[in-house]
């Protein structure tokens, strides 16, 4: 019997990494189709629509753009865990908890003037959100409890905390009874850049940049990714593990909780359960599909970003929204499934001992390419 | 807090407890074969949808109850197809799993939200049983599934440890070569396990949308599935600690509803005045404080973890 193997390629292909991405929006707008077909939907009509929606004319690039501020600053913030080989899969949570932070100091410092007021409420944010970290970053590097479930668990606990305050301490006197937060003080919202983008935007490019220079072009970036990849090297010369995952866990949560901020000062007027909207999730698709690199993250936020504001609008032709969360899972599955045959091709070999002629060819050292 | 209240709260203890179980027992087969499978939430959610679906077409809650189970197969198929046959990263791999199950599910179930059953589980009175004062009900008078999950349990304990099967399962968790070498198929041994899995789950999700909380929403299952990933490492990868992680987590998850209805003063508080959102928080807490717990417990032994737990394998590159 013949059957397929998967052997390493002498030679990675080149372009790889972006390119992995590529395929992997082919793969799903491929199979989108299919299921859009299957349901009785015109596959063109509906792409068509998305893509307009999210690209063609000012006011389409300001909604993708308006999107791709959180997607970009929960994509970094998975990243930024993601560059030492940790998870942070709960940075909806941590949205949540730094959203939930700056309203309450917002609640009390409401007299500030408007730059003032929201410098203290980003500033708070980010101290939301790592506070929602702390307890799985002290977990995970003293006694190495997966970072994966905690995270992941605290997004239940922040959004059920933010729907007790809005029914009870916090609940607005003048809603007539209707259960919601006080709408943050005017002066706190971002001031707009064009249509719907505000500085927020402006906030997330930089700290991409800011990032993306610190994790490959300084020590502490080294010193962070060396952790991820080979911990026992990284001891010997000296880095403190428990520090590093500390460091790189409390940053993560702290972005998240930039990016709820910005999205309630932003995006929104007031605090709400929904106000995450799953960017922390998506987030979490964006940085793998950048594997983990912050300069990647600007741009597949960016493809998300006009994919979801596409799926907003096909609404109007009777198609669901979910749509685009399906584009979503299968941009990563098609980019992980591109990725191994990147770095593997399929040779077919006979039972055991049989060679097909290949064989020989592999009696020679092989040259061991790099882990991409 | 009236007899009534107490009985329904461990009738609803052994049900969440059965649904959590059944998903979290399926996750254990995976995970004891080395693949971690951060997708249950979206299998389960997928076994919700479908099982419904399937239940509101045919009438018949046993048939819902296999779609469901085939659906789970199926979407656990994907995650052994590409980290397992493909070797591609199991986490990325997945959690790709749940955002795309929750997604797809919600897809699939847009035009059956709101719509009621006509037919669900009958709860099977155990003659001579079920008459038993409280645990009659607690126990005996349970819908089939718990039943069948309980046999489950006791089929898996069986099967791992007492068959050769279980046995090339968890060589094939511990160590991929070895098990290589003595000549079983890896590949096999992981994707089947990984699919039994999700058909657990399936079966699980099923059991939510068709007796627990008939009707089909989005999200469901609601962290569910995550706790019982949760589970298998509570229950250290054995399935009998892990049915009574799942009676203690499905306390957790029966008392939250009922707790405001309870008079009882915590710790000085009147427990009825908390508001149900915050007592929601109670089970994903939980989690967290078990979780730190066991490895403080364990954090001079080495991990009860399957050896090979998350690593891909291909022979090339032994």
């Amino acid at each position: 019997m013949i059957r397929p193997v998967l052997v390493r390629r002498d030679r990675v292909l080149p372009a790889t990494q972006s390119f992995g991405f590529v395929v992997g929006i082919l793969v799903a707008l491929v199979l989108g189709a299919i299921l859009l077909w299957v349901s009785g939907n015109s596959p063109a009509e509906v792409y068509e629509r998305m893509f307009d929606s999210a690209f063609v004319g000012t006011d389409s690039l300001s909604r993708t753009l308006e999107r791709t501020t959180p997607l970009a600053l929960t994509g970094l913030s998975v990243a930024v865990a993601g560059s030492m080989g940790l998870w942070n899969i709960g940075a909806e949570g941590q949205m949540m908890a730094g959203a939930t932070v700056a309203t309450g100091v917002a609640m009390m410092a409401d007299g500030l003037s408007g730059p003032a007021l929201i410098a203290v409420m980003l500033a708070s944010g980010v101290a939301g959100g790592m506070l929602l970290m702390l307890g799985p970053a002290l977990a995970r590097s003293h006694l190495g409890v997966s970072e994966i479930i905690t995270t992941l668990m605290l997004v239940y606990v922040a959004i059920r905390v933010v729907e007790w305050l809005q029914v009870g301490p916090w609940k607005d006197p003048g809603s007539l009874g209707f259960p919601r937060i006080e709408e943050v003080p005017g002066q706190a919202s971002l001031p707009g850049l064009f249509g719907r983008v505000n500085i927020g935007a402006l906030i997330a490019l930089g700290l991409l940049i800011v990032f993306s220079l610190a994790v490959s072009r300084t020590a502490w970036g080294y010193e962070l990714r060396l952790a991820g990849s080979s911990p026992d090297t990284a001891r010997y010369a000296g880095v403190s593990l428990r520090r590093k995952v500390l460091t790189a866990l409390l940053l993560s949560g702290g972005i998240a909780g930039l990016a709820g901020t910005i999205q309630l000062t932003g995006a929104e007027v007031r605090l709400t359960p929904g106000l995450s909207n799953g960017f922390g999730f998506s987030g979490i698709i964006v940085a793998a599909l950048a594997l983990m690199r912050p300069s990647g993250v600007a741009v597949v936020a960016f493809v998300f970003g006009a994919v979801q504001v596409g799926g907003q609008s096909i609404q109007t032709l009777g198609v669901s929204s979910a749509i685009s969360d399906i584009l979503q899972a299968m941009i990563l599955f098609g980019a992980l499934v591109a990725a191994v045959f990147f770095n593997y091709r399929i040779r077919w070999t006979g039972p055991l001992g049989e060679s097909s002629g290949e064989e020989i060819e592999q009696l020679e050292p092989a040259v061991e390419e790099p882990d991409v | 807090m009236s007899e009534a209240a107490i009985v329904g709260l461990f009738v609803a203890t052994v049900q969440f407890g059965t649904l959590v179980f059944l998903a979290a027992l399926g996750e254990l087969i995976a995970e004891r074969a080395g693949v971690l499978n951060l997708g249950v939430e979206g299998m389960m959610t997928m076994g919700a949808v479908s099982g419904f679906m399937v239940g509101l077409e045919t009438g018949s809650p046993w048939a819902a109850f296999i779609a469901a189970a085939a659906v789970g197969a199926l979407v656990g198929g994907l995650h052994a197809l590409v980290s397992v046959v493909l070797g591609a990263d199991q986490v990325v791999s997945g959690l790709a799993l749940t955002i795309g199950g929750l997604g797809l599910a919600a897809y699939v179930g847009r035009n059956v939200v709101g719509e009621r059953p006509e037919t669900k589980f009958t709860d099977l009175g155990i003659v001579g049983l079920a008459d038993i004062p409280w645990f009659g009900d607690i126990f005996f008078n349970q819908p089939p599934v718990v039943y069948v999950a309980v046999l489950l349990g006791l089929a898996v304990w069986f099967v791992l440890t007492r068959t050769r099967w279980g046995l090339a399962l968890r060589a094939v968790g511990e160590s991929a070569p070895t098990t290589d070498a003595v000549g079983h198929s890896v590949m096999a041994l992981r994707s089947g396990a990984v699919m039994v899995g999700g058909a657990f789950a399936g079966a699980g999700g099923a059991f939510l949308s068709l007796y627990m909380a008939p009707g089909w929403t989005e999200g469901m299952v609601a962290g569910r599935g995550w706790i019982a990933v949760a589970l298998v490492i509570f229950g250290a990868w054995r399935p009998g600690r892990l049915a009574l992680g799942a009676l203690l987590f499905g306390f957790t998850l029966a008392l939250q509803p009922r707790l405001q209805s309870f008079d009882i003063e915590f710790l000085g508080v009147d427990v009825n005045r908390i508001s149900p959102a915050l007592l929601g928080i109670l089970p994903f807490v939980l989690t967290v404080v078990v979780l730190v717990i066991i490895s403080w417990r364990f954090r001079h032994r080495p991990s009860p973890a399957p050896a090979a737990l998350g690593l891909p394998y291909r022979r090339e590159e032994r």
